[in-house]
């Protein structure tokens, strides 16, 4: 159990033109499962290999628990770290690749094999422990290499995009029993992913980042319902957040040329980006504003259907009950839940409400 | 910061820095040092060791027989590696390709045959052929040739070079033959198919499309077997010791007569770097090569 | 296109064009020339060292006897030049597997900007031929009481080898991933501890290749012997060989005999070795010539 501080962490790699990691700093309360997300080259692998060891920061500061651990060495510093790879050691069993820590630990063999079986049995591995990774199947592999960094106790878990290499019908299984394993645990933790939906199912709070910047903090919630800029706001939800450019004009917003939607307070610019999630449009036949468009294509997902509309010249996916499917080329009208606009500046992509 | 990370492998690097440290670079540098000094194990000189300038390679390049050695080498390293090591380990490539190709059994005999002539120790392949060469009763002239009903020839006092040179080349075309094999099987078969489905003949198909996919290596192949002949010393020392008089005292020989026979540590010294200053430009041309090639 | 057509064509594409009886002769003619040209001084070597009255000569021996091996037993001392020759390739091999190790891994991990410079640096050494630093390092090897001595006998050896075998040893861990050691790092062992816990079980394929060169260069390596050994107790049998030499009349007396039993005991545990890691070693040569 251990809090987590990053300050000012700064990078480069000596082969590249920007940062790695630049100006990072964040903070990782006792007990919380923190998930860093970006797309790839972001910099949050970089910024968790920092935490256990394996890189060095430039400059700034990286605390355990108020105390730096910039100048120790990997093994020195209680940490375990789960590879996207597992690196589970070929040439041991799987009982001997989960014993491997604890053998520098001061303890008799009987407390050794106590802790393992335990863990073992945790994670339903006790059938498996004598086979070696090779005759493992990725689930599998995945679970030792888990059961390997939660027999040490260690004060923080560190988690590198663990579920990557797993199909999606394991990864999502998995998911959910990690998150209840590491409530159960109660350990800091750590974990990396690009997958915007792992986070936001795993995670008490998100870090999104982009080239090696951290662009917003908070729980799954505050970057889903009020994402910080344009970036968050895209990266975040399945399907994405419709975009529409669109201009202030006689007290109202005007998207994409011809719709017209409700102008929140106060907002004093003249041409905006336009934030809407597929579940704050509504097709509804009944409402004598609503706009009309064209269905390009209906989704249907079985609990619900995504329907693509054409509405002038922008392309917006709409949220409807699993039982509407219009045809392709049908007119629909969409009326918008005006508590669910968001705009942004559209040259620097920052939230404006 | 950066040599601090490092400081482990650097450390680790250590157990084999000394001992390259101390027996090549170390004896390098000191082959260059005594080579300017008038070191010597017996004679007047080594009673009174000085430094003596470039006094040993003036002598060195105005001896006669010195360039009579350079002469031999070459003639040695042409002989042996470049017409026989590289053209028999060549052509025994592509023979032995070809009759693979055609399930021939036969060519992995011949291949083991050429391989265990290289694998094994060269003081036995020297014994070996001072064995075939002798004149009374020698396999060469009391079996073969006297089956032939020829009179015996004296290999070693007539014909040294030659002879030197047949027991080398024995000995070296394994290692060429195993590059080009390696080469060869590297060519996908569909060309040959391609080729030969377009009309083109056997020659044509070696011609156009076998010889370039070798190009590369040839170079470097040749010259790495000519830096290795370079140094050869045993089977020559074993066969004729250099002789009759200096017929086939290669450069190495020199060097090892010149310290060990004539105890002159710094004329030899001055043989011997000599010897390194031409292997290290054809080694700075081969690395060179290599990694353009990579 | 028919389907007549269609398997007259596959036909002629997949099978290969029948060869000539000409050729086949002309091929086969090579081949026999060629193993009778590399096997005919094995068959003397064979059969003379069972040989009562050996010669230099290629012939059946008329009563086949393993006296001669008795005899350089006993008369010639050979156990010992065996034994030393055993004692000092193995050591070598030893010595050459750890700093091999050491410096190959470091090569390999190492973070530095010259690191291509020191690779580069390891291959030159390589090139450079022993019998033009032999001259030097018998002086070394003098002024430093290693002459005569076990000691100076292996660490020369090992050394020689060295170049060739970092380079080898650091491609065989260029293939190990880095996260296998890290994952050590991580569970609490040093990077001493990683390198021997888990990196070298992982790449011990290599550590056999590096080994099996290191005793058969040290077995079969005569220059150096020559130069630093001239007391009896410490002959290895390249020595043994040239004693056998020494014992001639005016004209050079070989007694084949002699030199065909030991070159039996020499040469076999070379064919043995070799011809049980062969596809290995094979591997390994190419990987030489291509990958630099």
């Amino acid at each position: 159990m251990a809090r987590v501080e990053y300050e000012n962490v700064s990078k480069r790699f000596p082969t590249q033109d920007r940062a790695a990691i630049d100006d990072f700093t964040l903070d990782v309360a006792d007990g919380e499962l923190l998930v860093l997300l970006g797309p790839s080259g972001c910099g949050k692998t970089t910024a968790l290999r920092m935490l256990a060891g394996l890189e060095h920061p430039d400059s700034g500061d990286i605390r355990i628990d108020g105390k730096s651990v910039v100048g120790l060495e990997p093994k020195d510093r209680d940490v375990a770290l789960v590879f996207q790879s597992y690196a589970l050691y070929p040439h041991m069993s799987a009982k001997d690749n989960i014993r491997y820590p604890l053998r520098v630990k001061h303890m008799n063999e009987a407390e050794r094999e106590r802790r393992v079986g335990q863990v073992a049995e945790m994670l339903s591995l006790t059938a498996l422990l004598e086979r070696r990774p090779a005759r493992l199947s990725g689930g599998e592999q995945q679970r030792v290499a888990l059961a390997r960094a939660i027999v040490r106790q260690p004060r923080v878990f560190l988690m590198d995009e663990p579920l990557s290499n797993l199909d999606a019908k394991l990864r999502t299984h998995t998911r959910t029993e990690l998150k209840a394993l590491q409530r159960q645990l109660g350990t800091t933790t750590v974990f990396v992913t690009h997958d915007q939906a792992e986070a936001m199912t795993l995670a008490d709070r998100i870090a999104v980042m982009d080239r090696g910047r951290l662009l917003q903090l908070g729980t799954p919630d505050d970057l889903y319902l009020r994402p910080v800029n344009l970036f968050v706001a895209q990266f975040i939800g399945s399907p994405p957040m419709n975009i529409l450019a669109a201009e202030v004009r006689d007290g109202a917003l005007l998207a994409e040329g011809t719709w017209r939607l409700p102008l929140p307070r106060g907002i004093a610019a003249k041409s905006v980006s336009v934030g809407i999630r597929p579940e704050g449009i509504e097709l509804d036949e009944s409402s004598p504003d609503a706009q009309v468009g064209e269905v390009l294509v209906s989704e249907p997902l079985g609990s619900e259907t995504i329907v693509d509309v054409k509405v002038g010249g922008a392309l917006v996916k709409v949220r409807a009950a699993p039982q509407v499917r219009p045809d392709p080329g049908t007119r629909v009208h969409l009326r918008v839940d005006p508590s669910a606009i968001r705009l942004f500046d559209t040259a620097s992509g920052s939230a404006i409400a | 910061m950066v040599v601090a990370r490092n400081s482990a492998y650097l450390i680790g690097l250590t157990p084999a820095a000394l001992l390259l440290s101390l027996f090549f670079v170390g004896p390098a540098l000191w082959a260059a040092y005594s080579s300017l000094t008038n070191l010597a194990l017996v004679g007047i000189d080594a009673a009174n060791p000085r430094f003596i300038g470039l006094d040993n390679y003036a002598r060195l390049f105005s001896d006669p027989d010195f360039w009579q050695v350079i002469r031999n080498s070459v003639t040695f390293v042409v002989g042996s590696a470049v017409i026989g090591q590289f053209g028999l380990g060549l052509g025994l490539a592509l023979l032995i390709d070809h009759a693979e190709r055609r399930r021939w059994w036969f060519a992995t005999v011949a291949y083991a045959a050429v391989l265990l002539a290289w694998v094994n120790p060269t003081l036995i392949a020297g014994f070996l052929w001072v064995a075939m060469y002798d004149f009374f009763f020698g396999s060469l002239n009391h079996v073969f040739l006297s089956a032939l009903g020829l009179p015996p020839v004296d290999w070693l006092g007539s014909f040294p070079m030659p002879a030197v040179i047949v027991a080398n080349v024995w000995r070296g075309t394994a290692f060429t033959m195993i590059i080009f094999l390696g080469a060869l099987k590297t060519i996908p078969p569909d060309i040959y198919e391609a080729a030969r489905i377009d009309g083109a003949g056997t020659w044509r198909r070696f011609w156009d499309h076998t010889i370039p996919s070798l190009r590369p290596i040839v170079a470097l192949t040749l010259l790495s077997i000519t830096m290795s002949t370079f140094g050869t010393f045993i089977v020559i020392q074993a066969l004729t010791n250099g002789g009759p008089g200096i017929a086939t005292e290669v450069i190495a020989l020199y060097a090892f007569d010149s310290a060990f026979k004539s105890f002159s540590i710094g004329y030899g010294s001055a043989i011997a770097a000599v010897m390194l200053a031409l292997n290290l430009v054809f080694a700075v041309v081969y690395l060179r090569w290599s990694r353009a090639r990579a | 296109m028919t389907p007549r057509a269609e398997t007259t064509v596959a036909r002629t594409v997949a099978a290969p064009r029948g060869a000539s009886w000409l050729e086949t002769i002309a091929v086969h003619a090579v081949f026999a020339l060629v193993v009778v040209f590399f096997l005919a001084p094995f068959v003397w070597l064979f059969t003379a060292a069972f040989d009562g009255r050996a010669q230099a000569y290629i012939r059946l021996p008329e009563q086949p006897t393993v006296d001669i091996f008795v005899r350089i037993f006993t008369e010639h001392d050979f156990a010992r030049a065996l034994g030393n020759s055993v004692l000092v390739a193995g050591a070598t091999m030893l010595l050459d597997v750890v700093a091999v190790s050491l410096a190959g891994y470091s090569l390999s991990r190492l973070d530095l900007r010259f690191k291509s410079w020191i690779t580069y640096a390891v291959l030159l050494l390589q090139t450079m031929p022993l019998s033009a630093t032999m001259v030097p390092i018998y002086g070394l090897a003098q002024a430093l009481g290693l002459r005569n001595s076990y000691l100076g006998l292996i660490l020369i050896h090992a050394a020689i080898e060295l170049p060739f075998l970092i380079w080898l040893m650091k491609g065989f861990f260029d293939g190990v991933p880095r996260y296998l050691e890290e994952a050590a790092w991580l569970d609490g062992r040093s990077k001493l501890r990683a390198l021997i816990e888990i990196v070298l079980p992982v790449a011990r394929n290599g550590i056999g290749v590096v080994a099996g060169l290191s005793f058969l260069a040290a077995w079969s390596e005569v220059l150096m012997m020559i130069i630093l050994i001239d007391k009896q107790d410490l002959k290895t049998v390249p020595l043994a060989f040239y004693e056998v030499l020494r014992t001639r009349g005016g004209y050079t007396e070989v007694q084949y005999g002699l030199i065909a039993a030991m070159g039996v005991l020499y040469a076999v545990p070379v064919m043995a070795i070799f011809f049980a890691t062969r596809r290995m070693m094979v591997r390994g040569l190419i990987a030489t010539s291509r990958g630099l």
